[in-house]
This record gives C-alpha cells, sequence and structure tokens, in this order.
C-alpha cells in the first residue's frame, strides 16, 4: 500500500451536535461557539475526538474496501475545529490527520481475520 | 502515583446500532456506502460512549473527575473480535482500569482516567481502551 492523502472538510459545526447525540456527550466546547471560546479555542467549536478518528477510519475504507480493521492503536496530539480543512494521509497500516500540515491524530492500524 | 481506592462496578448500558446510525456517521465521516451488514469501524467508540447509562460528563463527575475543566481525549486501543453490524442492538460494559494522578507540564497536575469499554451480544464484538486526562488542582494526598 503506497502512501495515499485524502482531503477532508470543511469541518461541519452541525454535525458536531450530531456526533455529540451518537455519543451523548455534552461538552459545551463541541456545540457552542462562546463554549469553545472562553475554553481558549476562539471562535470555533471543536470537533469531538472519535470524529477525527473516524475520518482516518473512512480513508482507510476508501483506499480498500476489502481490508478489515481488526485493531487500532490511536493518539490524540491536537484539535480539529469547524471549518477546518483536513488531511487524512495513510501509509500502509499507519495514518495519520494532519491540520494545516501538524499532525493532530495519529493511528496505527492492525488489518486481518478478526479474532 | 495511582489513586489507590476501590473502584465502583459500573452500570451496563446499550447501543442501538441502527442502519440510520451507520449511514449517517459514514456520510459524516466520508466513507464509502455500507455494501452488507458490517457498521463503521468507528462503531467500537461511538457505541461504547453513546451506549453508557450516563453521559461521560456525568460518569466523569461521579469518579471525582473534575469534567468542567476541560479534559483531553489522549489516546484510545481498539481490539475488534468481529465486526459490529448494523440493525443490532449491542450490550455496553465499562469497567474502570485505574484512575491515576500525575504531575503535569500543561496543567500543574492531572487525573488520568483509564476505562475500557466493550460492546458485546452474547458473544464480544469490540472493547476500547480509552485514556481521557483530567486537569486537577492538586497532587493526590
Amino acid at each position: 500500500m503506497t502512501r495515499s492523502d485524502t482531503p477532508f472538510g470543511p469541518v461541519s459545526g452541525p454535525d458536531m451536535a450530531d456526533w455529540c447525540a451518537l455519543l451523548n456527550d455534552d461538552n459545551q466546547i463541541h456545540l457552542t461557539r462562546e463554549a469553545a471560546e472562553a475554553a481558549g479555542f476562539g471562535p470555533h467549536r471543536v470537533n469531538p475526538g472519535p470524529a477525527n478518528l473516524a475520518y482516518l477510519m473512512s480513508a482507510l475504507m476508501a483506499d480498500d474496501p476489502d481490508r478489515e480493521i481488526t485493531a487500532v492503536d490511536a493518539r490524540f496530539v491536537g484539535n480539529v475545529l469547524e471549518d477546518d480543512h483536513l488531511v487524512a494521509r495513510t501509509d500502509g497500516d499507519e495514518a495519520t490527520l494532519l491540520r494545516d500540515g501538524a499532525p493532530v491524530v495519529t493511528a496505527t492500524f492492525t488489518f486481518g481475520e478478526p479474532e | 502515583m495511582t489513586t489507590t481506592r476501590p473502584y465502583p462496578t459500573l452500570a451496563v448500558g446499550r447501543f442501538d446500532l441502527s442502519g440510520t446510525r451507520d449511514d449517517h456517521v459514514r456520510r459524516m465521516s466520508g466513507a464509502p456506502a455500507r455494501t452488507d451488514a458490517r457498521a463503521h469501524p468507528i462503531f467500537a467508540f461511538v457505541g461504547a460512549l453513546g451506549g453508557l447509562p450516563l453521559p461521560i460528563k456525568d460518569l466523569s463527575t461521579s469518579l471525582g473527575l473534575d469534567f468542567d475543566a476541560g479534559p483531553v481525549l489522549a489516546r484510545c486501543r481498539i481490539a475488534v473480535a468481529r465486526p459490529l453490524l448494523v440493525d443490532r442492538v449491542y450490550t455496553v460494559t465499562p469497567q474502570i482500569d485505574r484512575i491515576e494522578r500525575k504531575p503535569s507540564r500543561r496543567y500543574g497536575h492531572a487525573d488520568h482516567l483509564h476505562l475500557e469499554i466493550a460492546l458485546d451480544d452474547d458473544t464480544p464484538f469490540t472493547t476500547i481502551a480509552l485514556h481521557i486526562i483530567f486537569p486537577a488542582e492538586e497532587a493526590a494526598t
């Protein structure tokens, strides 16, 4: 598998509310710009972390729909804000979500037959 | 330093992984359309938190963690025994692995919650290990 870059964005503020509903997470930094600004993120809602990981998984699924993810080890090293444009970079079993060229999620995936 | 206290047994929840929810997550994350019953793999995470009997904020607060201080998701590890399938209801079983209070360059001190959540349907499907960091005001006593 060669390296692949998949663009994603702009990140939708309204989608953040839908992610939060699915996650049963009412952390206001994801839901209101006022809360995000008060927390030091500027007037931009903060994307829930699982959504950022989902972007990477979706890029891998688009690269090869037949591969089965059997394990993930993901580190969340930065934040994604509404209206951001991202790149999901996949390279074999490694994937990185980039914001302005800087990683916000780095992950190692294992593929194969589930146990 | 690991906080040495007995951790409470957490209540079991349920998560309804409908095809509609899967379609929506695929649209929001730019995934290909579903071609069979297999759900998007992020549901190992979404179902884990979404299926808890109480929001992660309330769970954290009940453990003495300061959710309002701004928790940070640091890491997750997902193990998939078999792919999650749509149109099934999964049992969601959370378990606290440990809570550690450590010095923090960023916060002074921080509580590190290590929480494991399994999704099963009589047979195991997925397990996620979450590491969430909560700012704390002082060292554990």
